[in-house]
């Protein structure tokens, strides 16, 4: 278990955008995609991802909308809203900034400062 | 923002919907990883284990989910005020306690509010009222004081020139009869001078207001009708305006109709020019003065230019030396509403104080119950319910109640004010009475405050409640003692007080009352029915037809089967009379003396149909005509004031019309409302009776200008039916002669006390409400007490103490409460029963009998609302208690 990272504060929100945003999916299948685009890395504890789902859908990024599964069982899928597309652009522009600033930073070497 | 409404509208409109939603979904989301791991290979039982475990607390999830749609606060509020209900529900004579104390309050509160906006603070309906303003006099002698907006001719003709105001004159409000059609009705017309209604700044809906030229001496005769009668009487036809109708036996031309939305103080059905002038009427204070300001003066140039134009008019009307007088403006609006401005504040105290009651009761009651509810809080903190969700949950409590009585309090308020429209008319009180947006606003703040307030207090209270004394030494274990007791006795004791101070208030006010009625009358005031109509017209301007009049009609009323006897006068008792100037000669050759005296005149027969007691020589009879000799008869006031009580039947008196008459006769006083002394609302005056075929036209044609005069029948009993056949009389004698009124002699005493009456009713039902909020807050306390000192009342009978000394420990401290509030209370009284000084007539304010009896009354009914709950102990069986816990 200990190759898995652990999820950065505030990054569950980002990753299900991202992972609605290639396509409607219910709950479980969120859960799935996000294992499989981060190449198995991530887990994202099961409990916490409803409320997440939730939080989003009541902030407008996401919207919900019964369907039925591939199995043919009633599933509630969620699709990526306009307000939801342009903040996973902008979340992930910051992010990718983020991410490169840390990631100068920590390869900083002596003789560089 | 679109998105994220919608999302909020779903889960607020189908809660019962999400909440299955979700579970479905969580259920999906647990088969189908139960379903991934069977297909990886793990056992079924296995699978179902591990997706369960993994996934985690459903219920917790839920939750969270709840959470972060924003709804669980939404959720605890549902919750809340369930379960406020249902513990209200479970405890209905604390509920009903509470909410008719408030609704009573705020209700209250609410009509009365309503009355103080109507009367002093709406605006009058007119507009720039700033530039309006009432013109008053202002005189002083010596330490004597005077200032009235009365004004003379005089007055008038000065500041009828001023630059710096526009002036009008206004006269009395007279009954008068209007022709229409066949017949005639009777209406009430004002007499005012030309621009009037420029100067109040309303102009007419049709038409225009007399000008100069008709409204001098020998002017045209031109009327301005009000919008309501132009709709009743003539059905609304602008063509009226240019007609001719017949007023007060004359033809009058309309020259104008009022607009819908012109209001003034009292009812006016028609304006008619008053024609000021210095001598007649203009030589007394008889007109009012209202001035509107020109948009280019100021206050104090208008003041100045007032103040030498009066200096002016009081030069003219050679004012002695000794007095300084004054001509000064002041606010109109003000001076419409200085007669009610004590009146109101004083009632608007004493709702104040009942309202205080109201909330004294209802913290007492919550603080009782925050101690009966102690374990409950106790239990809720041990199973680790947090100080905020308990203080919420009692906040919603207070605030259900809030509502619920602050909505009881709105209906009775309603209610109120419909009652109180019909009522305050009658008092000065001229603009409709609303429940409008600012009185709304008082009221929903006044039963929130009130109830958030109350509900924190014992919530706080709650918080400190120590969990393990709560559990195990709580719940009807306690001893009379502790904060909140102590607490709650002083509430107590404050509501008695304040109780105390409107019940002396208000005993004072029905013994003025009740003095005034039983004040000797001076006359026989049973089965006397009195008619009046007005002969301010022009087919009554002379002696003779007035009197031929009162012969055929009266003729006409005695043969009406059950009347034994009638007469007409210019006055009846308990109404106000004529006031004239006299000169008396005590004999032939002595000088004369001027003095005021109160005038009527009678038709033989009035002083036997009232019972009026002669006390020597004689009154008037058929041989006193009017080329007989002129004779008078005085009251004993008027002897003893006047006359000094010296030689009286051989006096003469210049007076009734400037005539020289011997007195002949002297009667009994009667009461009547008084013109000269102003003492008190009723009193004995100096009185002249002249009789009516002595009295001349010039007299009589001033006289009806003012007053209507009356028609005195002694019958018996059946009122409807006699009324009913003076009116025919009057009408077959003169069919265009309308009956203004018909009323006994009672009803005339009530009106003239009516101002007496609505005070001793007012201040009256607001004490018994707040006697009836401190009945309440006693029982309350003592029933409290009792319940929670049963096992310690238990114990002491387990130990040998009688029922009786059970019974006399649980009632004591109510009574001991009692009896500190009525004397604090009388205390208080004492120091404010001055602001009544006033309103009092035979009583003086601090009355000791009357705070006696107020006290005592006080202390047996809160010794009676004591001893109601500590009967209760009677059923009392020591065993029982002690096995209870």
């Amino acid at each position: 278990m200990n190759k898995l990272a652990d999820l950065l504060p505030g990054t569950l929100d980002l990753l299900v955008l991202k992972a609605v945003s290639l396509g409607p999916l219910h709950g479980y299948g969120v859960l799935l995609r996000i294992q499989q685009i981060s190449k198995q890395f991530l887990q994202i504890e099961q409990g916490s991802l409803y409320p997440a789902l939730y939080r989003l859908e009541h902030a407008g990024l996401i919207a919900s909308e019964w369907g039925v599964s591939d199995n043919n069982r009633r599933a509630k899928f969620y699709r990526l809203t306009r307000s939801g597309q342009s903040r996973l652009r902008k979340e992930t522009r910051q992010w990718a900034l983020f991410s490169k600033a840390v990631g100068y930073a920590l390869g900083a070497l002596p003789e560089e400062v | 923002m679109l998105d994220r409404l919608k999302a909020l509208a779903r889960s607020l409109l189908q809660p019962r919907r999400l909440d299955d939603d979700t579970d479905d979904e969580m259920r999906f989301h647990i088969e189908q990883y139960r379903g991934d791991l069977v297909r990886n290979g793990v056992a079924v039982e296995e699978a179902e284990r591990q997706a369960r475990q993994e996934f985690g607390n459903i219920s917790l999830t839920k939750e969270a989910c709840r959470e972060a749609e924003g709804l669980l606060m939404f959720d605890e509020l549902v919750r809340n005020v369930n379960y406020a209900f249902r513990q209200l529900r479970r405890s209905p004579g604390f509920a009903a306690a509470v909410v008719l104390t408030l609704g009573l309050c705020i209700g209250l509160n609410t009509a009365v509010f309503s009355v103080i906006d109507a009367a002093l603070l709406r605006p009058l309906p007119y507009p720039e009222l700033q530039r309006l303003v009432e013109v008053r006099r202002e005189m002083r002698r010596g330490g004597e004081f005077l200032s009235t907006g009365s004004q003379d001719g005089y007055a008038w003709e000065a500041l009828k020139a001023a630059h710096s105001f526009r002036v009008a004159a206004m006269g009395g409000t007279s009954g008068v009869n209007l022709g229409v059609g066949k017949t005639s009705v009777y209406v009430q017309q004002q007499r005012v001078s030309a621009g009037y209604f420029r100067v109040l700044g309303v102009p007419l809906a049709l038409g225009r207001e007399f000008d100069d030229t008709e409204d001098r001496g020998g002017g045209a005769n031109v009327v301005v009708l009000s919008n309501a009668i132009w709709r009743r009487v003539f059905d609304g036809d602008p063509s009226v305006v240019g007609r001719t109708i017949l007023l007060r036996g004359e033809p009058y031309l309309v020259t104008g109709v009022t607009s819908e939305t012109f209001h003034q103080r009292g009812r006016v059905d028609l304006w008619t020019p008053l024609r000021p002038s210095t001598n007649g009427e203009g030589g007394g204070l008889n007109y009012a003065l209202v001035a509107r300001l020109k948009s280019d003066a100021t206050w104090a140039q208008a003041q100045t230019e007032a103040h030498t134009s009066g200096a002016a008019a009081f030069e003219r009307r050679k004012i002695p030396s000794s007095v300084t007088a004054r001509m000064i403006l002041a606010p109109f609006e003000q001076a419409n509403q200085a007669s009610l401005r004590e009146r109101l504040q004083i009632l608007s105290a004493a709702v104040g104080v009942v309202l205080l009651i109201g909330c004294v009761n209802i913290a007492s009651l919550m603080l009782a119950r925050g101690s009966t509810r102690r374990r409950e809080m106790g239990t809720r903190i041990a199973l680790g319910g947090g100080p905020g969700s308990l203080v919420r949950q009692l906040t919603t409590e207070a605030l259900v109640l809030g509502f619920v009585g602050g909505t009881a309090g709105l209906v009775l308020g309603y209610l109120a004010i419909e009652a109180l429209q019909m009522v305050v008319g009658r008092y000065g009180v001229w603009q409709e009475l609303r429940l409008d947006g600012i009185v709304l606003l008082v009221t929903a703040l006044l039963s929130l405050s009130v109830s958030f307030l109350f509900g924190l207090a014992p919530a706080l209270q709650a918080v400190h409640v120590d969990v393990r004394e709560a559990l195990v030494e709580g719940g009807g274990r306690g001893v009379a003692g502790g904060r909140s007791h102590r607490l709650r006795s002083i509430l107590v004791l404050a509501e008695i007080a304040l109780c105390q101070v409107l019940l002396v208030g208000a005993a004072l006010l029905v013994h003025t009352l009740l003095h005034l009625q039983h004040l000797d009358p001076g006359f026989d005031a049973t089965n006397v029915v009195t008619a009046s109509a007005s002969l301010q017209d022009a087919r009554y301007s002379e002696s003779e037809n007035v009197n031929r009049l009162y012969h055929d009609s009266l003729d006409a009323i005695r043969k009406i089967p059950g009347v034994e006897a009638a007469a007409v006068g210019l006055h009846v008792p308990y109404q106000r009379w004529l006031n004239s100037p006299v000169r008396v000669r005590s004999g032939p050759e002595s000088l004369e003396s001027e003095s005021g005296t109160s005038v009527n005149y009678v038709t033989p027969g009035y002083f036997s149909v009232l019972r009026i007691p002669v006390r020597a020589g004689r009154v008037f009879d058929d041989r006193d005509t009017e080329g007989s000799m002129p004779v008078a008869v005085i009251n004993e006031t008027f002897a003893r004031k006047i006359l000094k009580n010296q030689n009286a039947l051989a006096s003469y008196v210049v007076g009734g019309g400037e005539v020289t008459r011997r007195i002949v006769g002297i009667v009994s006083d009667v009461q009547q409302q008084p013109g000269l002394t102003g003492s008190g609302p009723i009193t004995q005056e100096p009185a002249l009776y002249v009789p009516a075929t002595q009295f001349p036209s010039k007299a009589f044609r001033m006289a009806h200008t003012w007053f209507t005069p009356n028609w005195v029948v002694r019958a018996g009993s059946r009122r409807g039916e006699i009324a009913r056949g003076i009116e025919r009389a009057i009408s077959s004698v003169d069919p265009l002669l309308p009956v203004a009124s018909v009323r006994t002699m009672i009803e005339e005493r009530d009106s003239a006390l009516k101002s007496q009456r609505m005070n001793a009713w007012l201040l009256g039902s607001l004490a018994v409400l707040a006697l009836s909020l401190a009945v309440v807050g006693v029982y309350g306390i003592v029933a409290n007490s009792v319940v929670e000192r049963t096992r310690e009342f238990g114990i002491r009978m387990a130990l040998g103490s009688s029922l009786r000394r059970i019974i006399w420990n649980a009632v004591t401290p109510g009574v001991l409460i009692s009896i500190a509030g009525v004397v604090i209370g009388g205390l208080l009284a004492a120091g404010s029963v001055r602001l009544l000084t006033g309103l009092l007539y035979g009583v003086k304010p601090v009355d000791a009998p009357t705070f006696l009896a107020t006290g005592g009354t006080l202390i047996v009914i809160s010794a009676l609302a004591s001893l109601l709950p500590a009967l209760g102990l009677m059923r009392l069986s020591p065993a029982s208690v002690l096995r209870q816990d």
